[in-house]
């Protein structure tokens, strides 16, 4: 028996390390999600732990239940002096910190940023290992002086003790001495910049003037922590807290970890995606392997073997290749993870450097869904094999098809409830968009299923169809690899399905992008009537409100409106609404007022129409707001609006109000229109006058912002689709494996037609439009299924982010066309190998 | 080529003016090497005339099947030199090689001659198609009426009896008008009432179409329908026998088998 298996795949070594392939690829997807997610979780925990590993505790404000900024609130500094009297403290120090607000300028006269990671403006925590960070060279800086980061320095060209000239939120900028490079922690700043001052000095620029946002403490070596604690504690008002060092380390890991999480799970998405394109591929191997041996299983069977014993036979085979797949697969992670992290990184962001991590979960996981999956999918093929009859030995002639009534009503039962939960992810009443897109993802897969099991009733007819042009245009041996197309319905549909699988969900993501596009330029000509657009371009960040009222100030401008998120308590309800400078009404963005007047007074605010309904609320009602510093007040209802793609939120109100109740008057979003007639270029030079001194913004005119937003709903394309070519390099060993199967399989009658006449290169040509029809059949078929999941999806997703459904034409040809040449180049190895078959060997094989 | 048989070659024959189908010059074949060496060829000179049939005989591993495939360009001899229409096989590369299979030279295996997705006349022109040639369509009916299958065109091979298809084999090497047609056993799987037909067939196509045949057969009743015997044994040519009969046919295997 276990002779029996190991021969079995010494003899088929050729094609069982094809389907290898296959299950590696789905596996070493899965490890390297794994591997890249573990790897950055312990770079960020390592990280976090260096940064604040001399720490004994910190001290903070609490934070409120709302709280609109993005930093930590800021206290009145005195509550330093305070703890440094303790006779427990042994040492203590303020900090403040801030994004985007001091950057260094290089020798072009430009500000010096990274691509997409922030830059942060801190003060120089204390003597190491207190601070967060540490001196790679030089001293920490005091008074007029500057440290900056390694990746910083390198871009600038700063060396210690150069002066360089800094610019600042306020006023003109100014020169520092620099006095030492820094790095975050010991494990690097993952691409973002610092520039480090004393306190006093952070205070002076940033506009901060005697306060702090938190204080490091280290006690007095013979003084327990809870004791420290509990003595800081006590001398602290209400509204400041105090830490242990490791609770800090264990936030900074959770935040960071919970990012991870997410990015991990999307990644084991894709990998999922992959395992599943793969099954397809490992059942059809199998599958045909078990029919060209069918005769050696008859003979097995007619001297004595039970169909018991035949099943575990091809059960066996398929659990070593799972177990060599899965460890092959576990190490080709590490190239995978590799390759992902140069994938994130072409899109500007940098990744933090960091040695790969294979952790025990990782390979338990890994070597079991290898398995699971092998085994899983060689289960029909083995069952089959256990049911070849003694008398096959004798006969001639391939495998028994089953017949096609099963297949019709097997198909039907798996894609009926696929179709179904499409419809219902669609047109259900679902609110939850996240479980309608579930519903649509399991749909598409039952769909994928039955689709697959289905196209084995046409795949005959459509390869000949799809062939007859092959056949008019190459003549006989058109011929020849049209019949053999659609000779093995069966085959050429499984075949066609991994091909199909990837190129639908490709497809799928390109109506996706194309319809979000489409719908953004109804938005932009509808509700972005802004001649002008003021923003923080990589990470979207506010900045000071000051912008508005510069803006506002300039003769150029006509109306200027900055829009920011603030967090209030509505209806006791922790509730995020839109600031706005109301008194712009809809000039400068549109929102489509559907009830009332878009002049939204200081006690007023605007409702999304859906969110009225829900709460049965009309004009005139009021609500209770509550802002950060505690003010209530009633607001009344003064319009309902019915379009939130630009306001992205169910509620607003006017900024003005805002304004005076957040620590930080801040704004995210700044429009401007100008006069009539005036010169947007013109205009656009005198607006720059004002930015120029927020060296974060861009400024953008109308057509600009739409090419901005098209670029990055393309480069999320891109990232997608780079990730589901896995798929298609998948669904391609599945082409050569079945090709090479089939040209094995054909080996006399190919040495028939060599003996006959047909020269090696029509061969080759046969051979090579054979696998062409294949794959024209599945790229067919996925570009179809494609449409179909990407409108769905479209459906599903609220109006508010996607509400018109566009098709790119042009993206699809190309997908079919790629089908084609994956066809092509997948039935080059195949095609040589029956072309170099010896005439004689063939015509006498067995 | 580098070995040849020290026995001088006669080309020049009483037969010089007649007209050579094909020929095999001190034919010598080696396969593997060392320990393993088979000498399947060892110097075999024959010709074959236009419009002759010729049947070979001998024991089994006497070498007739390796002197047919290499005749007919299905493989490379070890030395000396094989000849179709004059042209010498082993100046030719795998390519014009396959062109003489295509046009001069037709070959009826023992059994699977067929390609399973083509219909029976799809395969009969297989040949010519492959070459992209014209059909001669009166000419291929003719061939297909000929063998009684006309009828059965549109059929699959796997939808015809053993015999029917070799006869569709024959159809097949005769529709290109080759120069020579090649047999190894075409009646050796089938009955003798199916057999005689076809070796009747084979017969006509030699004496009214001019067709030269050469075909290997164990059976004497066979190898009486052709006007030679050649009988090897042991990789060479050790008797020939004209008009044959079954009875001196078997009578002469009987004096060799001693
Ligand atoms: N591919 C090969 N490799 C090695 N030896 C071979 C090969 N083909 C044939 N032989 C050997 O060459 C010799 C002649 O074989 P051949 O097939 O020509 O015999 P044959 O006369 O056709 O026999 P049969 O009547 O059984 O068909 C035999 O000894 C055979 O074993
Ligand atoms: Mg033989």
């Amino acid at each position: 028996m276990l002779k029996l298996v190991r021969r079995g795949i010494t003899a088929n070594l050729g094609r069982l390390v094809l389907t290898l392939i296959s299950v590696v690829l789905g596996v070493a997807f899965v490890s390297g999600s794994f591997v890249l997610a573990d790897s950055l979780r312990s770079v960020f925990n390592q990280i976090s732990e260096d940064a604040f590993a001399g720490v004994d505790a910190q001290v903070r404000a609490v934070e409120p239940e709302i709280n609109s900024g993005e930093t930590l609130l800021r206290f009145d500094q005195s509550v330093l002096e305070g703890i440094r009297q303790l006779p427990e403290v042994e040492y203590a120090e303020g900090g403040l910190f801030a994004f985007e607000q001091t950057y260094s300028i290089g020798d072009d006269g430009e500000v010096i940023r990274p691509q997409g990671p922030p830059v942060f403006t801190s003060s120089w925590g204390g003597p190491s290992p207190v601070s967060s960070f540490t001196l790679l060279e030089g001293t920490a800086p005091q008074g007029q002086q500057v440290a900056l980061d390694s990746g910083q320095a390198t871009t600038g060209g700063f060396e210690v003790g150069d002066l360089v000239t800094i610019s600042l939120p306020i006023g003109e900028p100014e020169q520092f001495e620099l006095s030492g490079i820094i790095d975050f922690g010991q494990g690097g700043t993952g691409g973002a910049y610092f520039l480090l001052y004393d306190l006093p000095t952070t205070q002076r620029i940033i506009d901060a003037a005697g306060v702090i946002d938190s204080i490091v403490v280290n006690g007095v070596d013979s003084v327990a922590e809870r004791d420290l604690l509990a003595s800081i504690d006590n001398m602290l008002p209400e509204d400041i807290e105090v830490v242990s060092g490791d609770t800090v380390i264990g936030e900074q890991q959770d935040s960071f970890g919970s990012f991870i999480d997410i990015f991990g799970n999307i990644l084991l998405g894709f990998a999922v995606v992959v395992l599943f394109v793969s099954t397809f591929i490992i059942y059809n191997t199998f599958a045909i392997l078990v029919g060209q041996r069918t005769r050696q299983l008859g003979l097995l069977r007619s001297i004595g073997a039970s169909g018991t014993q035949i099943r575990i036979m091809v059960l066996l085979e398929s659990v070593i290749i799972g177990l060599i797949a899965s460890v092959v697969g576990l190490f080709g992670g590490l190239g995978v993870a590799w390759l992902l992290k140069k994938l994130f990184s072409s899109g500007g962001n940098s990744f933090p450097e960091g040695p790969l991590q294979i952790l025990p979960r990782t390979i338990v996981v890994v070597v079991f869904v290898g398995l699971f999956v092998t085994v899983a999918s060689a289960l029909l093929p083995a069952i089959r094999a256990s049911r070849v009859s003694p008398l096959e030995a004798v006969r001639d002639g391939g495998q028994k098809e089953r017949s096609m009534r099963f297949r019709l009503i097997a198909g039907g039962v798996v894609l009926l409830p696929g179709l179904l939960l499409l419809a219902l992810g669609m047109f259900g009443s679902i609110d939850s968009t996240a479980s309608r897109l579930g519903a649509i993802g399991i749909g598409a897969a039952l769909t994928f299923i039955g689709v697959s099991m289905l196209s084995a009733l046409f795949a005959g007819p459509v390869a000949a169809t799809l062939g007859t042009p092959v056949q008019l245009f190459k003549g006989v041996t058109g011929r020849l690899a049209r019949d053999n197309a659609s000779r093995n319905p069966q085959r050429t549909a499984a075949t066609a399905t991994a091909l199909m699988i990837g190129l639908a969900l490709i497809t799928g993501v390109g109506v996706l992008t194309a319809s979000l596009l489409a719908t953004f330029d109804d938005l932009l000509e509808d509700a972005l009537t802004a001649d002008l657009f003021v923003y923080e371009e990589n990470q979207g960040l506010s900045f000071s409100a000051v912008v508005v009222d510069q803006l506002r100030a300039l003769p150029e401008t006509d109306l200027v409106a900055g829009s920011a998120d603030v967090e209030v308590l509505l209806n006791d309800e922790v509730t995020n609404v839109v600031a706005f400078d109301t008194d712009t009404g809809t000039d400068v963005v549109n929102y489509g007022i559907v009830e009332g007047s878009a002049n939204i007074t200081e006690g007023g605010i605007a409702v999304l129409d859906t969110a009225a309904g829900d709460r049965g609320l009309a004009l005139g009602d009021t609500v209770s707001v509550q802002f950060e510093d505690g003010f209530v007040t009633d607001l009344e209802i003064q319009a309902i609006y019915d379009d939130n793609t630009v306001v992205e939120r169910s509620w607003l109100i006017n900024r003005r109000l805002s304004a005076q109740h957040v620590q930080l008057d801040q704004v995210d979003f700044v429009g401007v229109t100008f006069p009539e007639g005036t010169d947007v270029p013109a205009g656009r030079l005198a607006a720059e006058t004002v930015t120029g001194n927020f060296p974060q913004l861009t400024v953008q005119d109308n057509s600009e912002f739409q090419e901005e937003v098209q670029g990055q709903v393309s480069q999320l394309q891109i990232v997608t689709t780079g990730l589901l070519v896995m798929c298609l390099i998948v669904a391609f060993f599945g082409i050569v494996n079945t090709m090479a199967l089939s040209v094995l399989e054909r080996t006399r009658e190919i040495g028939l037609l060599r003996a006959v006449g047909m020269t090696r290169r029509q061969l080759r040509t046969a051979v090579r439009w054979e696998a062409v029809i294949v794959s024209v059949f599945g790229s067919l078929l996925g570009v179809g299924m494609g449409l179909l999941l990407g409108w769905a999806a479209v459906v599903a997703i609220p109006d508010s982010f996607i509400s018109t459904t566009a098709v790119p034409w042009g993206q699809l040809v190309i997908y079919v066309v790629i089908g084609a040449v994956i066809g092509v180049i997948a039935a080059y190895f195949p095609a040589r190998r029956a072309a170099r078959l010896n005439v004689l060997d063939a015509i006498s094989h067995a | 080529m580098s070995s040849s048989s020290d026995a001088p070659s006669t080309p020049t024959s009483s037969t010089a003016t007649e007209t050579l189908a094909a020929r095999a010059d001190h034919a010598v074949k080696i396969y593997g090497s060392g320990d393993t060496e088979v000498h399947a060829l060892r110097g075999v000179s024959v010709d074959f005339k236009a419009g002759e049939f010729t049947a070979i005989m001998g024991p089994s591993g006497s070498g007739k099947s390796t002197l047919m495939h290499c005749m007919a360009g299905l493989d490379r001899l070890s030395g000396g030199e094989a000849y179709i229409g004059g042209v010498a096989l082993s100046t030719l590369n795998d390519k014009q090689l396959t062109l003489i299979r295509r046009e001069k030279v037709g070959f009826i295996f023992q059994s699977f001659n067929l390609v399973p997705t083509l219909n029976i006349r799809e395969n009969v022109t297989l040949p010519m198609d492959l070459g992209g040639n014209k059909i001669d369509d009166a000419w291929v009916d003719e061939v297909i009426t000929t063998v009684g299958l006309a009828d059965r065109v549109k059929h699959r091979p796997n939808e015809l009896s053993g015999g029917q298809q070799q006869r569709v084999a024959v159809a097949r090497a005769l529709a290109t008008r080759p120069d020579i047609v090649f047999g190894d056993e075409p009646t050796g799987n089938l009955d003798s009432k199916t057999s005689a037909e076809i070796l009747d067939f084979m017969r006509t196509a030699v004496k009214e179409l001019g067709q030269t045949i050469v075909m290997v057969t164990h059976d004497p009743v066979t190898a009486s329908y052709s006007d030679r015997v050649l009988f090897l044994a042991d990789g060479q040519i050790v008797q020939e026998m004209i008009d044959p009969t079954p009875d001196s046919v078997y009578d002469t295997i009987r004096n060799l088998g001693d």
